[in-house]
């Protein structure tokens, strides 16, 4: 199935006919002349990139947020995005990463520090004159929709500290950073499920998957978060248990992208590649095996689904929608925006705030036009829910929250489960 | 249990999955990315050029008349009467998307239309936006190109044009009319003009150039979801006749009717899954019970009673070829009527005619357009193929295209799905 490496990414850009697909759907060069499009930028800029004869001939490739809604309308199957990415890494080696970008990488560590004491670093980060000289002096969008670190501890300190079920049924969960510091709900939410569900959940250790690293061109160091999540997860992978994430885009870095665009496919990872599954699309899987309670509380109300992009190129079809149409009263509407704009950390940064907010309007008009008696959106990524309600003012849920809620295990206003163990 | 899944979301695809889900057929259609309307013209061929031939055909449904009875083995004939029916249902069904198509159905001749290049192009059905292009109008036409616009050269237009005896001339308006950006595509630059206040800078200085009497010829970018009223509007205050003419790709017309079609097929419950590339199958005796599709962890299944495989041909995608001379149709590897000697693949003259043997190949079917073997026996009970897969056609030649995509796409669906016409 899967035979990526240096030769087939940078091979595929021999498919492209140049049809403009691509440049046609990306949001990002919808709204802005700084990006002039996925085909100029991908496999067109890539024929002066190739034996390293030139380096960095442009650098507006750093304008490609990473949504991949190239790859996905790619009427060819160039793989656009990951050349893209390899582009932003050599610029990054050619020239050296921004300080706030290497910041952005590093957010397992910030999560953690702000985490020590979390009022006084809301306090500290989140004011408008701290936010302001962030701006000024980092490049960091004043306005953009950094999560404000968890006042209710991380979701590691509460798995441990609480009594948990003991099964002969198994899974393993990856949290993932923003669950673990900044939405312990999600992961409260997914154990209470699972467990719900009669298996038994192990949180190994774990670490970032190394997305805002990869995102930001730091390849290296991004290759080492994703070896050691590796070797700390694959043990479990050969015990034949399946390892679950609700963060729609770090399953996806540790099942695909990394090991593409890193180039280091091989036995282990593919092994631990058919471990990994997204939370919903193992519920979904559970369902088609006829395993899946389907007793679920009518949850009367309308919710607007974005799909965020990064799901989409999961590729795996649409699981949250399969599996909350199962759930009584619970009218749910996909949107067919192509991005919110946020895209992992591009709309964190000051020069490509503007752009993001522009890209994540789509978004916002379709929820906006559900009406005013929507309560909550949903959408599979975190980044996504921020910036949805940074758009919209309306609150965003995960898919597994409203499963939780939908088995009388949460409560969906007050974001915490209604029995604790 | 899906009633039928169509592999491919070109025109055939698209049309074949309508005329399904309108019967109350459970439909989706997987797709690997987004089809071939998007470097489409939107006009609709059904035969500009005999095989083997120079000379343009006049009355193309009488002379498929003359095609079926010589070559009984091409679409056409295996249609077995249906294509006119088929072009009305069409037309029909444009209206209805709002997207009005009209021309030789009127009066049984071919329309003449110029190409991006001033070519003159045969062509059956055209949106109504391209009507007053017909170059067997006697008015002169004045071509008008945005400067800084790329693939759209209106001088060129109007020389070629000149030396084939129609009168044109060529101006140029600057881009800022319709957008402050700089670098824009066609279909940026169409979804400027829904907006009323750009139209109308633009009508103001259409004014001040045309001569009475004259028609206009602007690229194909007048409105991409507000078209209709868009060219209304600026004939309305121009004062003159105003023909689009296609662009390269992206072209916008081709555009429009992709974007109406999906919005028809969201509307009838039929999901399209993009980014769904068909990597293989599952067949029991001759039943195909699932295929599946490339994903980031483990190749998703679709499971349905039917299957209708519009995947195109070489340059759409849905056949194959490597160096070695091997050629393959790429989702069920049915059997081709590929030459088997690859030294008759290709004729000595790029432009020959008589066209190249490798374009005709394409999959063989029966009567019911069930693909089958050599001996003629059908290869599976459950799939059906359509549009420019079908051997014995060159449609890119004979400018049959849309015609078959159309006819087949209807005709496919009904077969599979037990439909009357």
């Amino acid at each position: 199935m899967h035979t990526a490496s240096w030769h087939s990414v940078g091979m595929t850009l021999d498919e492209c006919i140049k049809c403009n697909v691509c440049t046609t759907y990306c949001p990002v060069a919808a709204v802005t002349d700084k990006f002039p499009g996925p085909k100029y930028v991908g496999p067109q800029a890539q024929r002066f990139r190739e034996c390293g004869q030139i380096k960095s001939p442009d650098i507006s490739v750093d304008y490609c947020s990473a949504c991949r809604v190239c790859n996905e309308v790619c009427p060819s199957g160039v793989k656009i995005a990951e050349i893209n990415a390899r582009a932003k890494a050599q610029i990054v080696a050619d020239r050296g990463i921004p300080i706030r970008n290497w910041f952005f990488g590093r957010n397992e560590q910030l999560g953690r520090i702000g985490s020590i004491a979390p009022q006084i670093a809301n306090l500290g980060f989140h004011n408008p004159f701290s936010r302001l000289m962030a701006e000024k002096i980092m490049g960091v969008a004043r306005h953009a929709p950094i999560p404000h670190w968890s006042t209710e501890g991380s979701f590691r300190k509460w798995f441990f500290r609480t009594p948990r079920l003991k099964s002969d049924k198994k899974v393993v969960y990856f949290h993932g950073c923003s669950t673990n510091y900044y939405e312990p709900q999600v992961g409260k939410a997914a154990v209470a499920v699972l467990e719900h569900l009669g298996y038994e959940v192990i949180v190994p250790p774990q670490n970032c998957c190394g997305l805002p690293m990869l995102n930001n061109g730091e390849f290296r160091a991004g290759e080492k978060l994703y070896r050691d999540n590796l070797a700390k997860l694959l043990p479990y992978a050969d015990k034949g248990l399946p390892i679950v994430g609700t963060s729609v885009s770090c399953v996806l870095v540790l099942r695909e992208e990394a090991s593409e665009m890193l180039d280091i496919e091989n036995d282990q990872t593919r092994r631990f590649r058919s471990a990994l599954w997204d939370m919903s699309e193992w519920l979904r899987d559970l369902l088609d095996q006829g395993k899946l309670d389907t007793n679920f509380r009518e949850l009367k109300m309308i919710v607007p689904y974005h799909v965020s992009c990064q799901a989409r190129a999961h590729r795996m079809g649409r699981p949250s929608l399969d599996v909350m149409t199962l759930i009584p009263g619970l009218d749910v509407r996909e949107g067919n925006a192509k991005c919110c704009g946020l895209a992992g950390t591009y709309g964190y940064k000051a020069e490509k705030y503007d752009i993001a907010m522009e890209i994540g309007e789509e978004a916002f008009r379709f929820i906006r036009a559900q009406g005013d008696d929507v309560k909550f959106t949903t959408s599979d990524s975190e980044i996504c829910r921020w910036q949805l309600e940074h758009g919209t003012h309306k609150d965003c849920r995960a898919p597994i929250e409203i499963f939780a809620a939908a088995y009388g295990l949460y409560d969906l206003d007050r974001r915490r489960l209604l029995v604790e163990r | 249990m899906l009633d039928l899944i169509v592999i491919g979301a070109g025109l055939t695809g698209l049309i074949a999955a309508h005329t399904a889900a309108r019967a109350g057929k459970q439909v989706k259609i997987v797709t690997k990315g987004l089809g071939a309307t998007h470097w489409h013209a939107g006009s609709i061929d059904v035969l500009g050029y005999y095989p083997n031939s120079a000379t343009p055909v006049q009355r193309p449904l009488e002379t498929v008349r003359d095609l079926t009875r010589a070559r009984p083995q091409h679409p056409y004939a295996i249609l077995d009467g249906t294509l006119s029916d088929a072009l009305k249902n069409f037309v029909a069904l444009a209206q209805e998307l709002g997207l009005p198509y009209a021309g030789a159905a009127n009066d049984g001749d071919n329309l003449w239309l110029p190409s991006p290049v001033g070519a003159a192009r045969p062509t059956f059905l055209a949106p109504r936006a391209q009507l007053a292009g017909d170059l067997r109008r006697p008015e002169p036409m004045l071509i008008v190109g945005l400067r800084g616009m790329r693939d759209f050269y209106p001088e060129l237009i109007a020389e070629n044009l000149n030396k084939q005896g129609h009168r044109a001339r060529a101006a140029f308006l600057p881009l800022d009319l319709i957008t402050e950006r700089h670098d824009s595509n066609t279909v940026h630059l169409a979804s400027a003009l829904d907006d009323p206040a750009r139209r109308m800078k633009l009508a103001a200085e259409l004014k001040k150039i045309f001569q009475p009497g004259e028609r206009i010829g602007l690229p194909a970018i007048l409105g991409l979801d507000a078209h209709a009223v868009a060219l209304d509007d600026l004939q309305a205050q121009v004062g003159a006749p105003i023909f689009e003419i296609p662009t390269l790709p992206p072209s916008v017309p081709g555009v429009r009717l992709t974007n109406a079609l999906r919005h028809r097929l969201r509307q009838l419950g039929v999901r399209v899954e993009i980014n769904a590339d068909v990597i293989g199958f599952h067949a029991e005796k001759d039943r195909v019970l699932w295929i599946e599709s490339d994903a980031s962890g483990r190749p998703l299944k679709h499971r349905a009673e039917k299957f209708l495989l519009a995947t195109g041909g070489i340059l759409g995608g849905g056949i194959n070829s490597d160096h070695t001379g091997k050629v393959w149709e790429v989702v069920f590897n049915l059997p081709l009527t590929t030459p088997h000697d690859r030294g008759e693949w290709f004729r000595a003259r790029f432009f020959d005619p008589a066209g190249h043997p490798i374009f005709r190949a394409g999959v063989p079917v029966n009567r019911e357009f069930q693909p089958v073997d050599a001996n003629g026996g059908r290869v599976y009970e459950n799939i059906w193929a359509a549009g420019n897969i079908l051997a014995h056609t060159d449609p890119i030649l004979e400018r049959s295209l849309e015609g078959i995509a159309i006819a087949t796409g209807m005709a496919t669906a009904r077969s599979a799905c037990n439909l009357k016409p």
